[in-house]
């Protein structure tokens, strides 16, 4: 992705030609739909929020202030919209406490598939509270970089990686009970 | 599972899912629609000042009045000497809608009028 070319798509924009945002939509649109889809599971919904992103950002390219890289303001900007619609309507998760209902209900007797593994993992991402979701959510988005997280959620990094290690303590408790493997204990 | 075996799985690519081939097309789409709306009209608090500032004092003057005659008392008006005792409380009432309706009548004409500027 190159910042020279939103630079220069925003400046069109800025100068009227409204064609020149689509360069931005097309650079973007992958990593804003997978970021809304980490926080929602549905991918309508993610296409969807990621839309609304895209149109409160055209509105408020005005604001956007060059010190900081155009991506790191579109990334605050989506992830602020994705925490207030997910708290509007939250995603149908699962509570960490019935988790375990998952494995029951959708795993073979020898144990998880690591599919199953996987989803059950995910699951339990969604159902950590909100601050330790948001945390975690945007701490793998950004292939695990604290401090590209910390600017999305708009919080210092100390707050992020305190909350990070909480939400990893919350889940490694939480699916050693689930999967039952004691080597989940602290690594 | 140890916290690089969360690393693996939340960091997963198969994790990732691809924005359908219409999505960028449907974003412009309200981008233009967006863009050909009129923005909203701002309210003109420079033109609505004036009357806002003559309604508060009117309304801090009609105030001070019902403090004033609260205070007095049930002292009857120089008009309402020469009618019946049963009279004074409808003529001072009729003052009152009188005036409410004078205050009401110059509130609409002057929002009319700012607003045909």
């Amino acid at each position: 992705m190159s910042a020279a070319e939103d630079q220069a798509d925003i400046e069109r924009v800025q100068a009227g030609d409204i064609s020149a945002f689509e360069g931005i939509v097309r650079r973007w649109q992958g990593p804003l739909v997978n970021l809304a889809y980490r926080f929602c599971r549905d991918r309508g919904r993610a296409e969807e929020m990621a839309q609304e992103a895209f149109l409160r950002a055209y509105r408020s390219l005005g604001k956007w202030r060059k010190k900081a890289a155009f991506s790191t303001w579109l990334f605050a900007l989506a992830t602020n919209l994705y925490c207030s619609e997910i708290r509007r309507i939250p995603p149908n998760t699962v509570s960490l406490d019935n988790i375990a209902e998952i494995r029951e209900s959708g795993a073979a007797d020898e144990g998880l598939l690591e599919k199953d593994r996987d989803r059950v993992v995910r699951q339990a991402v969604l159902a950590l509270p909100r601050k330790y979701r948001e945390a975690t959510i945007l701490f793998y988005f950004h292939d695990m970089d604290i401090s590209a997280a910390a600017e999305s959620l708009g919080l210092p990094e100390g707050t992020v990686k305190a909350r990070l290690s909480r939400g990893r303590d919350i889940l490694r408790r939480k699916l050693t009970k689930t999967l039952g493997t004691p080597e989940l204990e602290q690594a | 599972m140890t916290n690089d075996d969360l690393d693996r799985i939340l960091s997963s690519k198969d994790y990732d899912v691809l924005p359908s081939s219409g999505l960028a097309a449907s974003v412009m789409e309200a981008i233009r629609s967006e863009a050909a709306t009129p923005p909203p009209i701002p309210f003109p608090w420079k033109r609505a000042l004036p009357g806002l500032a003559a309604a508060g004092v009117a309304l801090v003057w009609l105030l001070a009045l019902v403090v004033e005659e609260l205070l007095r008392g049930a002292v009857p008006l120089p008009l309402t000497t020469s009618l019946p005792i049963w009279w004074v409380p409808i003529v001072r009432s009729i003052g009152w809608s009188a005036l409410a309706l004078l205050l009401s009548l110059i509130s609409v004409k002057l929002s009319m009028q700012l607003a045909s500027r």
